[in-house]
């Protein structure tokens, strides 16, 4: 049994953390949840109204559309983020000179800040001047008009977030290099191919790292807010209105700041969701240590 | 000008807005950033000859940033040497989120004591109480202003309902850049005060070439700023139409009605029937992707002032401007910055006497330096008014017409989204059946006004 000076010492050594908790996070989030029950704009005080900012949602097209948004691209750049992540440390696992430099160089993007990055492919994807439609008139290709064009901008965004697979290659990386190596050894002489070991051995002893990587993947794309935000501002004819984003203008720019709350606790109960999904899944296909959790 | 600033806003706003809803913690948080305590001179013993403690500090909040705040600067250092007990503060915001800086501070109840705003903004702000009025202040015996000392037009867009609450900082009305070597080159005589629509259609047809013979063409008419709704309303006023009903309740029959129609049918045509208006590169808020004018590969751009310094410097461009072309009637729109004093303010007298100033003829005699000035006898000793230039965008003060965003605090909220889908949708797609989508627009406009209440 612990003694009462031990639990003191605990709670001592926690308070910092605890502390920022309550005041910084749970605070403030008990906070949204009441603003979501009100109509304020800042200036007035606020009114309450119940749940009829709840109602609206179900109501306001946009809030839609901003949903369908968000889930079509998470859809698009999950796959996306665990396989090319997955190739790219594969690469960068390489014994080949230089393979520091070139780890260096894929995972740049990540250090760069956002908006810069997303400010320089707004002009690779320039119709008439950018790089890219430049790149495909050589191969006598007439590029579409990308970022300017509603069936194309979407599509443009997740070409653009590609840069930064590096992120999650690194994490893969470092799983990777974790991984026994005698088990790959084993499996060799014992005839299997490249292809085998790594789909047998490889693989499941990566789904740690996987699961990892899919959660955050997941978490991220709910809040893609600055490419959108930036290249887009959610158009042409809201093609590219993502979650986050519609949230802002709820709050910033129409001062809806109960909507907007509303809007904010949805977008947590969605994300809570899927994580719970995900983790609930985990048992089936995730092993620690070759047995599953 | 606040209008201005949608252009460079994209540099940090982002993150912290995410974070900051659903945390909510901006709300809660008195954001006062570097602010002296006011309350500083109100302890200190007024007997006590003590002069720095008792200077009462003035708080200036302002969106302008880098170089835009060497005028404020400059106009808040003469005024402090006139007025040895005020101490004014300038508080730049940056660009972007200027708005929700000041709200944020007006929530936390300590906003700066003087606020600028542009005349979007003017009907929320003023209808949630956010100002003074500013009118006991005009008429007072110790510090009158003369409101007639301003150009046309310019003093109106501080009204709200009859009432002055902001005065003016800055202006622009719209206008035509045009590069005089396009017209030089391909023989085009240039453009003349008072032209029509027919006239421009016409020279921005002469203007547009195929120079390089595959089918598309190398040099444009004319670079338009896309979806840009605030600016589209010169092409409705032009029409003969408006937007929204006189006192700010009706956008059905405004909307929807035939002028309106007209406008964004013509406004469509340059770029998808006539051809003689490069696509938006992008769709954001101005369209601000297309460079075609700077490159000297499109010969006409309508546009606001603000890019104008830098487009006088262009070495691709030999610049002539004029006014916007004579539809049914001639018409502009004007864009406008003002100041206000906080109703929060616990100086008011100190804050009115510095308002007075900036405002004034001794603060638009350092403005004119880096946009028009407001006093007309500032714009007359200086040149501006008769300057080829200048005494266009001035020139042009004669023309506006009424805006729709004044007349409503729900404009950004109801119909503005509801027209830039519109003009989006229009320049977009060629078969666009343009008065149903304004039909489509009207209605969800109209309903979502009377959602606002």
């Amino acid at each position: 049994m612990r003694s009462r000076r031990e639990t003191l010492t605990f709670y001592l050594c926690i308070s910092p953390w605890l502390v920022g908790l309550l005041l910084f996070v749970l605070g403030p989030m008990t906070a949204s949840l009441g603003i979501s029950f009100t109509r304020w704009d800042l200036l007035s005080p606020a009114r309450f109204v119940g749940l009829r900012n709840y109602q609206r949602l179900a109501e306001d097209p946009l809030f839609w559309q901003a949903l369908r948004v968000t889930a079509f691209y998470t859809l698009l750049y999950v796959p996306t983020e665990l396989v090319g992540g997955l190739g790219l440390a594969l690469l960068m696992n390489q014994r080949v000179p230089g393979i520091a430099l070139f780890r260096t160089i894929f995972y740049l993007p990540s250090v760069l800040s956002g908006v810069a990055f997303v400010v320089v492919w707004t002009w690779i994807f320039h119709p008439e001047a950018g790089l890219l439609n430049a790149g495909l008139a050589l191969l006598g290709i007439t590029g579409p008009r990308w970022l300017a064009d509603p069936r194309t901008a979407l599509y443009a965004l997740w070409i653009m977030s590609i840069w930064g697979l590096g992120r999650a290659a690194v994490i893969y990386l470092a799983g990777l290099k974790n991984l026994p190596r005698q088990l790959h050894e084993a499996a060799t002489i014992d005839g299997a191919n490249a292809w085998q070991a790594f789909r047998h051995v490889t693989i499941p002893l990566l789904t740690p790292t996987i699961f990892f990587n899919l959660l955050l993947s997941v978490i991220a794309t709910f809040q893609v807010f600055t490419s959108a935000f930036i290249a887009t501002n959610g158009g042409p004819l809201d093609s590219t209105l993502f979650f986050v984003l519609y949230l802002y203008r709820q709050a910033f720019e129409r001062f809806s700041m109960g909507y907007a709350a509303a809007l904010a606790w949805v977008l947590f109960i969605v994300i809570l969701a899927l994580t719970l999904l995900v983790v609930r899944s985990a048992d089936r296909w995730v092993y620690y240590e070759g047995a599953r959790i | 000008m606040i209008k201005g600033h949608r252009f460079t806003r994209a540099t940090n706003a982002a993150i912290c807005a995410s974070i900051a809803v659903l945390f909510a913690a901006c709300g809660s948080t008195p954001t006062a950033p570097v602010a002296v305590e006011p309350t500083a001179a109100a302890i200190a013993p007024t007997a006590a000859p003590a002069p720095e403690g008792t200077k009462t500090v003035l708080r200036v909040g302002t969106g302008d940033s880098g170089e835009g705040l060497t005028p404020h600067l400059a106009i808040i250092e003469q005024f402090e040497k006139d007025n040895p007990d005020i101490q004014v503060q300038l508080e730049p915001v940056g660009s972007g989120d200027y708005y929700a800086r000041i709200l944020t501070q007006i929530a936390g109840g300590n906003p700066p004591d003087i606020l600028q705003i542009g005349d979007d903004a003017v009907p929320q702000f003023v209808q949630k109480g956010a100002f003074a009025e500013l009118e006991p202040f005009i008429t007072s015996a110790t510090y009158p202003l003369d409101s007639n000392i301003y150009l046309p037009g310019v003093f109106e867009p501080g009204k709200w309902q009859g009432k002055q609450y902001l005065l003016p900082k800055d202006f622009s009305p719209l206008a035509i850049y045009y590069n005089k070597k396009l017209f030089d080159q391909y023989d085009v005589p240039y453009p003349n005060d008072g032209w029509t629509w027919d006239d421009f259609l016409a020279t921005t047809q002469a203007l547009t070439k195929d120079t390089t013979g595959d089918g598309k063409p190398d040099v444009w008419g004319v670079q338009l700023p896309g979806p840009w709704t605030s600016g589209f309303e010169y092409w409705v006023a032009a029409a003969g139409g408006r937007l929204v009903s006189e006192d700010g309740t009706q956008f059905e029959g405004f909307m929807n009605s035939p002028e309106t129609t007209k406008a964004v049918q013509f406004y469509a045509d340059l770029y998808n029937t006539y051809k003689v208006a490069p696509l938006p590169a992008d769709m954001n808020a101005f369209g601000g992707g297309n460079s075609e004018f700077d490159s000297g590969t499109a010969a006409m751009r309508i546009f606001g002032r603000w890019p104008q310094s830098g487009i006088k410097e262009n070495p691709n461009i030999d610049l002539g401007v004029v006014g916007p072309p004579v539809g049914a009637k001639r018409a502009n729109v004007l864009f406008w910055g003002g100041f206000g004093i906080s109703a929060l303010s616990p100086h008011k007298e100190e804050a009115w006497r510095f308002l007075r100033y900036y405002v004034g003829e001794q603060g638009a005699q350092v403005w004119k330096d880096w946009a028009l000035p407001t006093v007309k006898s500032v714009a007359d000793t200086s040149g501006q008014s008769n300057d080829p230039i200048e005494g266009v965008w001035i020139g042009e003060l004669n023309y506006l017409a009424p805006r729709a965003y004044v007349s409503t605090p729900s404009w950004g909220a109801t119909a503005d989204p509801a027209l830039r889908k519109v003009l989006e949708q229009a320049i977009l797609d060629p078969e666009t059946d343009i008065a149903a989508a304004l039909q489509t627009a009207a209605t969800d406009a109209q309903k979502a006004l009377e959602d606002q209440e």
